[in-house]
């Protein structure tokens, strides 16, 4: 029997063609779909393809699929779509375990209810998963101040190909026992197992929060104020650099007093240390140059930064990710084609080029971020993905990590080919 | 191991090292036979490396002979997580304590294993930062080990522990070979975060010879206050209600009854001898925001039942309310020769329950049992006090011990919130995992580390030998009876 025979054969659903275009993956089309309705459910099925075996794309809200390389193979789509409950939830414990499958917006919603949050805010949360924001360590605006989802992950379940779960952490905030594979997971883009349930700590929500925008004529002085925010106690929760041309549409025009680019902050806290917060910064931004925007900024204006990076359309994004000092210097190597999203507190840089400069742009960014620096392609054509190098070099340590994947699942079949250095 | 595959492989080792810098002498090598847990175990062949790449070349000549490696610094672990306990070579970076650089602009600092916690915060002081993880043997424990146990400490509530601090590692590999993961950078790190998977992994998977941290500035105050209550299950209850009010305390410590009695005597610190339980509450901020916490949490305080609550108007009177708490477990001399000490923990909300339980377990066994621990996370610290001298004694406290983290599992927590499992839990570590998540983790290991040599016996169940199966030369005493009192004075958690 040939693979995609076997891969009928699997005990899936047979979808029909518009579903098939749904579920597509850089031009790719699956056979089956896998729809598992629990943890051991999804080991279950996980089993099934690995005996086959069948090539598995894990879907989730499918916000971040433009990530990766193109598949070597794909057979099988494995949806986390009826994985979606909040299993357990104590508010004074400040702890929670959800089914991978629960859209961001719904855990938020029901943290919410008791006056708390959790502090990540990943692109489009209204379909972002949380399965799929650990597989794609999908991080918003927030991490200079809060960190990422390693830091907020206390424990996970995960389906493996040998039809075992099996679970790290727990669901306490402090626990050493046992190897941290929370790590292993985050970022792992669903190449190692498939995760079926997460634990979270959790915090109260902030009793305030207000954002400045301030407008600056060139970007080094507005990144300049951003990076010397990040190195106060005072710090903003959110610190963002864009073009003008970046801007939301409310918000283009509007008194930016001449300014070709503006330096967004976000403040968060108890209401006497935002107000602190915020006096501060507004005296770096005079200091600077900069003008303080007086009119009132639009809620929207925030949900439309996070979700910048994640374009719908076919526009190609690449994000260095530098040490915070070496900002500036990637900024100047962007090329006047391309718009800029940069998060001085992180030392994050994202960038948006047509189509026809991106190779060129790339390998500029790679030079001036440096040895310690890191470019990856988030998305692009899947025409154009075939001639990028997407990942870079693999980096040091990169024989381990080709080893874990063997280890875990030993016939290649999670995401064939889509992570770094073709695992 | 056998005395002329030692002399061979001292050779090996002295060729890298110097000969000065290795040795094999019984009476040399007893100093590297214990940590703060009562186990002992001799090594063969001690090394004390100068160099990242002098570990890496020690390393592949162990693993060449098959050889155990157990790599040391400060030995404060409670879980006997650098006893040799299956001799070999302990590798110990008494050479390496460099803090190799300070790097304000990147918020970044770049240390040696060796380096003493406390001093690099000392270090980065004048700068107006400092490293955040403050496990509270911080004058004595090193980042090196802070690393392989991923240690916590009383600020960790608000801030997180060790992994939330490191962003890159270089470690020697089990083939000889170095490797830096992760760097400056950190956590959105190109490939597998295998620095995450590192930190907290005990050894088990190789050696750590450098390490990329985060530092932040420091807060413009720390504002910290003591309330005192008629029992633990009231001071429980006032934790959660403060959880629930919103703010972010930095740290939430208690201590209970015959602590209280025992650290008065020790230090004086100005706890009520009257009272069933202390908490110590401490928020940072600017001098304003912090005043305002300071007064919202008293009142918390006082809503939940404190008799009593002392706010520090200054830092003479703020360092003398966590000197008592600092010294306690130095102080528990005062009550014991000896002393048993647990790290479970508990969902927050499940305190009281668990206090009370232990409660019982202290009743049925007549052993006494002191609680001071971390309130905030629910990570319980109790201290089963004994007489080691007495035979039966340290055996009936182990099983105490096990039934202690066996209803911390049941009540939804875990075996371990800051110590690590080391020789101590590899058995309860069962409580928390199953046979399926124990044999992903060991294929994870043997990626690392194909033949076990590194740290070997520790963190798996049922596996190697039995503290006391370790052959050792005769009438040598086999556990260390006072030891962690001893140690007291740089052990605290």
């Amino acid at each position: 029997m040939g693979v995609k025979a076997r891969a009928q054969a699997l005990p899936g659903q047979e979808i029909n063609v518009d579903e098939q275009r749904g579920l597509s993956v850089e031009g790719l089309l699956p056979s089956t779909v896998m729809r598992p309705e629990d943890a051991e459910d999804a080991a279950r099925g996980l089993h099934l393809c690995d005996l086959a075996p069948a090539a598995v794309v894990v879907w989730g809200g499918g916000t971040q699929m433009r990530l990766g390389a193109p598949p070597r193979r794909y057979e099988v789509a494995f949806s986390t779509e009826r994985m979606t409950r909040l299993l357990e939830y104590e508010p004074a414990d400040l702890t929670c375990r959800v089914e991978a499958g629960i859209r961001l917006r719904d855990l938020q919603a029901a943290l919410r209810e008791q006056g708390q949050r959790l502090p990540l805010d990943p692109p489009h949360p209204e379909r972002a998963t949380v399965g799929g924001m650990v597989a794609a360590n999908t991080n918003g605006l927030s991490r200079g101040r809060y960190g990422t989802v390693r830091d907020w992950v206390i424990g996970i379940a995960v389906a493996y190909p040998s039809g075992k779960v099996a679970r790290a952490g727990g669901k306490v905030v402090k626990n050493v026992a046992g190897y941290d594979l929370m790590k292993l997971h985050i970022g792992a883009l669903g190449t190692l197992g498939v995760v079926a349930e997460v634990n979270f700590k959790v915090q109260a929500r902030p009793e305030m929060e207000t954002t400045l925008l301030t407008h600056f004529e060139a970007p080094a002085p507005a990144l300049g104020v951003g990076l010397k925010l990040a190195h106060q106690y005072l710090a903003p929760a959110s610190a963002i650099v864009q073009d003008h041309e970046s801007l939301p549409p409310p918000l283009a025009g509007e008194g930016r007093g001449g300014g070709r680019w503006h330096l967004a902050l976000k403040f968060e806290g108890y209401a006497r240390e935002v107000q602190a917060a915020k006096d501060q910064a507004v005296r770096f931004v005079r200091e600077a140059g900069g003008i303080v925007q007086e009119a009132e900024i639009p809620s929207a204006f925030w949900d439309a930064a996070r979700d910048w990076s994640t374009p719908a359309d076919d526009e190609v994004v690449l994000r260095a990710i530098v040490p915070l000092a070496a900002s500036p210097l990637l900024m100047a190597a962007v090329p006047p084609d391309a718009r800029v999203l940069a998060q001085p507190a992180s030392g994050v840089v994202d960038v948006r080029v047509p189509a026809p400069s991106a190779a060129a742009t790339l390998s500029r960014l790679r030079t001036a971020a440096g040895a310690e620096g890191q470019v990856v392609v988030v998305a692009a054509p899947v025409a154009l993905k075939q001639g990028l190098d997407v990942w870079g070099p693999p980096p040091p340590g990169f024989p381990i990590m080709r080893a874990l994947k063997q280890a875990l699942d030993p016939n290649g079949i999670l995401n064939p080919g889509r992570f770094v250095g073709g695992i | 191991m056998d005395a002329a595959i030692r002399e061979d492989l001292l050779g090996q080792i002295r060729g890298v090292v110097g000969d000065r810098f290795a040795f094999a002498d019984l009476y040399e090598m007893r100093l590297y036979q214990y940590d703060a847990s009562p186990e002992t175990a001799l090594p063969d062949i001690v090394v004390i490396p100068g160099t990242a790449k002098e570990v890496a070349q020690v390393v592949k000549i162990c693993a060449d002979a098959r050889v155990p490696i157990t790599a040391r610094s400060g030995a404060s672990s409670l879980a006997g997580g650098t006893v040799p306990v299956e001799g070999g070579v302990v590798i110990t970076f008494a050479r390496m304590d460099r803090i190799l650089e300070i790097d304000i602009d990147n918020l970044r600092a770049v240390v040696q294993p060796g380096v003493v916690n406390l001093a690099l915060s000392q270090a980065l002081k004048p700068h107006g930062y400092y490293y955040v993880p403050d496990p509270s043997s911080q004058g004595a424990c090193t980042i090196g080990g802070n690393v392989a146990t991923n240690a916590g400490g009383p600020h960790t509530l608000l801030y997180g522990v060790t992994v939330n601090h490191v962003t890159g590692l270089e470690v020697a590999l089990a083939n000889g070979e170095l490797v830096q993961v992760g760097g400056r950078n950190g956590a959105e790190a190109i490939g597998y975060d295998l620095t995450g998977v590192l930190v907290g992994s005990e050894g088990t998977m190789g050696v750590v010879t450098r390490i990329w941290v985060k530092i932040q500035p420091l807060p413009p105050v720390q504002k910290t206050l003591m309330a005192v209550y008629p029992d633990v299950a009231a001071a429980s209850n006032a934790v959660s209600a403060i959880v629930r009010t919103g703010i972010l305390p930095a740290a939430i410590e208690m201590m209970d009854r015959l602590s209280i009695q025992a650290i008065e005597a020790a230090s004086h610190a100005g706890y009520p001898l009257d009272a069933g339980a202390v908490l110590l509450l401490e928020v940072d901020g600017t001098p304003e925001v912090a005043e305002e916490l300071g007064q919202r949490m008293a009142k918390v305080c006082r809503e939940n039942g404190a008799s009593e609550v002392r706010v520090a108007r200054n830092e003479a009177e703020r360092q003398a309310l966590w000197k008592g708490r600092k010294g306690a477990f130095s102080a528990m001399g005062r009550l014991s020769p000896d002393f048993y000490v647990m790290d479970g923990v508990v969902p927050r909300t499940k305190l009281p329950e668990t206090l009370a339980k232990i409660d019982a377990i202290s009743e049925r066994t007549g052993f006494k049992i002191c609680n001071v621990f971390h309130a905030g996370d629910g990570n319980l610290h109790p201290l089963v006090l004994f007489d080691a001298f007495k035979p039966g004694q340290y055996e009936a406290v182990l099983r105490i011990g096990d039934e202690i983290l066996k209803l911390c599992a049941d009540a939804g927590g875990s075996v371990t919130g800051e110590h690590g499992i080391g020789l101590e839990k590899r058995e309860n570590i069962r409580y928390v995992f199953s046979d399926d998540d124990l044999e992903v983790m060991d294929r994870i290991r043997r990626v690392f580390d194909p033949q076990r040599l590194m740290n070997p016996g520790k963190v798996f169940p049922g596996e190697g030998l039995k503290p006391s199966q370790v052959p050792m030369p005769p009438g040598y005493p086999r556990r260390q009876p006072g030891a962690a009192i001893a140690a007291g004075e740089d052990v605290w958690v």
